[in-house]
């Protein structure tokens, strides 16, 4: 079999997603930035590149301020997502018997709308809701409490729900991967369960951690439907200022610019955070 | 080698609900000794040395360790150390993080560093603390596991299967190597294997395991010439298994007749018991004459037809149909310079001495 007929299958079979990646993904990133060095004018659309929008949306405090939230309330989600996914990983993986009914478990939310799971989450977070009305028929609380919805409270606990099976997977597949008789070298090399975890477990797990990062940390950051529904004025996030650019106030322009300055926000701040931890891997001995 | 026992296994059992994987297990392993339990796969060998480890507690019994009772002791507090059959080399770790491990914490840099430099070159791959663990072969994997073990120092290593991974010249080679090492440090060493002859040259005494039972504790040599029933003597070797009657006894000499050869006069073989006059005979390929004519200075012959011819280089085997057997009897000859070419469908002769004949007794199973 030679070369040339291997890359040119090659070629021929990534071709159709090839095409479909480069129409529906690379052309409307182009037509984006190219929005964002033009200028809207009322009802019409100057096309004369200018770094106008840039200049405006970083003068604004309210850009920055939205930014950093969005990215403050993803890293939030991010953290409790994968705090709580790690041990849930672990026990399907290793302690665990019945794997497969396990993991279809995990996925059961994703058998009901993403819409549906917001409002459920306003149903037992609200004044009148499941939550205040429990804890007022235990004589726990007098009066409802009023801070469990609409602010980052409830936009963190509703993402953390949402996006909870994708971080277990990647980190069941590490854990899954890890060679058993690694953790019977370290017992036998002298370890505690504790220690084997921290220096075989954890550092062979990273991967997994970073890629369950990355998963939740990219599009939470982006997410404009919990924040809408549950997050009040406390809980806006960047992606709530972008639609009403390409909405309400219809100025595209600035919807995209601010899209590619939140795009490359998230952009740096995940390159630093997969460094770091790839990093803090490296360092365990 | 010290009289001292450093393992004592008492009535050590392991069941797993109804299945025992390894039961009434005694055994006595001597300080500095090398020791292998050697046996089919599933036979019960590597549960065994898991109990030593402390990875799996034995359901029934007792583990000593250097008279130490190791019941409720975990598997990180025992002063064993293990080479694993996968070699379990942690791939995060470059090869002198990896010997280092146990150290960690446990004595100050500048000694770690010098422990691992002299393990590493006890196991001849000096200076390769900086090699990644990815980019280590077959060979240096093993020495590795073997330099993370030995660097603790432990009181007994364990070693599962520790050469199956390796071809076939390396495995020899690393035989010597790891039978040299283990007498230059006086560590205990128990191996376990299913290779007998991987246990004959490096071990001072193999347990034979079967079905989960320890079927005998000897030397190679006793296991070779005195095994204690058919299944330890056709394991060891090749053995040749015949039927005989038992005609008379005189002191440790049996006078028999077999099938095939005749009458003749045997040593008494004090692993086993002869109870009636039904007996079985065992013996070596290498130990029978083979010949064109009927060879004289032989005192049992018996003729026969070669059925297959094997070379293996040092040594020709044949299959040798005779009439008065079902299976054909194997004969093995050093290869001296050609003398011996037997082919296919030859009639020849084969000669046998009574001293060289393995008394078998009467089958008890």
């Amino acid at each position: 079999m030679n070369f040339r007929s291997e890359a040119s299958r090659g070629y021929s079979l990534s071709a159709p997603a090839t095409a479909y990646v480069g129409f529906l993904v690379a052309a409307p990133l182009v037509i984006l930035i190219a929005y964002s060095f033009w200028t809207q004018t009322y009802v019409t659309l100057d096309k004369t590149p200018t770094l106008k929008n840039y200049r405006d949306a970083l003068a604004d405090p309210l850009v920055r301020h939205l930014v950093l939230r969005s990215i403050w309330i993803a890293g939030a989600v991010t953290a409790v997502t994968v705090a709580l996914a790690y041990p849930i990983a672990y026990f399907i993986a290793v302690k665990a018997r019945k794997k497969t009914i396990w993991l279809l478990l995990i996925t059961i939310p994703f058998w009901s709308s993403y819409l549906l799971r917001v409002f459920a989450w306003k149903l037992i977070l609200g004044f009148n809701g499941v939550m205040n009305s429990a804890l007022l028929a235990l004589g726990l609380i007098s009066e409802p409490l009023d801070f469990l919805l609409y602010n980052e409270f409830a936009v963190v606990l509703t993402l953390a729900h949402a996006w909870a099976p994708f971080a277990i997977l990647p980190i069941y597949v590490s854990l899954q991967k890890i060679d058993p008789s690694l953790l019977e070298a370290a017992t036998d090399l002298g370890n505690s369960p504790f220690q084997r975890f921290m220096r075989v477990t954890l550092p062979l797990t990273i991967p997994g951690v970073i890629a369950a990062c990355m998963i939740i940390f990219i599009p939470t950051v982006g997410d404009y439907v919990t924040p809408a529904l549950v997050g009040g004025s406390d809980g806006k996030m960047i992606a709530n200022l972008i639609q009403v650019q390409f909405g309400a106030a219809n100025n595209w322009p600035l919807g995209a610019t601010l899209s590619l300055i939140a795009m490359l926000s998230v952009g740096f701040v995940a390159i630093v955070f997969v460094i770091t931890a790839t990093q803090f891997g490296r360092r365990i001995r | 080698m010290t009289d001292r026992n450093i393992i004592e296994l008492r009535d050590v059992e392991k069941r797993y609900g109804t299945f025992v994987a390894a039961g009434g297990i005694n055994l006595d392993l001597k300080e500095g000794e090398f020791f292998s339990l050697l046996g089919p796969s599933g036979c019960g060998k590597t549960t065994v040395l898991r109990m030593i480890a402390g990875f799996q507690e034995p359901t029934k019994g007792t583990v000593l360790i250097d008279g130490q009772d190791m019941e409720g002791v975990p598997a990180n507090n025992r002063p064993t150390n293990m080479v694993f059959q996968s070699y379990a080399i942690f791939p995060h770790l470059n090869v002198g993080n990896n010997v280092a491990y146990g150290l960690r914490g446990k004595a100050p840099m500048a000694e770690i560093d010098q422990r691992v430099a002299e393990a590493l070159e006890m196991v001849e791959l000096g200076g390769l603390q900086d090699r990644g663990a990815s980019e280590l072969s077959g060979g240096q994997r093993q020495r590795v596991a073997l330099a993370r073990a030995l660097i603790m120092r432990p009181k007994v290593l364990l070693l599962d299967e520790p050469l199956s991974a390796l071809d076939k010249k390396l495995r020899e080679q690393m035989q010597f190597e790891m039978r040299n090492l283990q007498q230059s440090l006086g560590i205990t060493f128990v191996m376990v294997t299913h290779d007998q002859y991987e246990a004959m040259t490096m071990s001072d005494r193999i347990g034979v395991m079967f079905n989960g039972r320890l079927k005998q504790v000897d030397t190679p040599t006793t296991l070779y010439a005195r095994p204690c029933d058919q299944q330890v003597a056709s394991f060891i070797g090749e053995m040749n298994i015949l039927p005989a009657q038992l005609l008379g006894e005189t002191g440790d000499t049996l006078s028999i007749d077999a099938v095939a050869f005749g009458q003749m006069e045997i040593q008494r073989n004090p692993n086993v018991t002869t109870s009636s006059r039904e007996m079985n005979i065992g013996i070596r390929p290498e130990q029978l004459e083979i010949t064109a004519e009927e060879p004289e200075d032989y005192p049992s012959t018996v003729q026969g037809t070669v059925s297959n011819v094997a070379f293996y280089g040092e040594n020709i085997h044949y299959h040798i149909q005779v009439a008065e057997t079902e299976k054909p009897i194997s004969v093995s000859v050093p290869n001296y310079f050609h003398t011996v070419d037997f082919k296919r469908g030859d009639a020849v002769w084969l000669g046998l001495q009574g001293a060289s004949v393995i008394d078998l007794g009467t089958d008890t199973e």
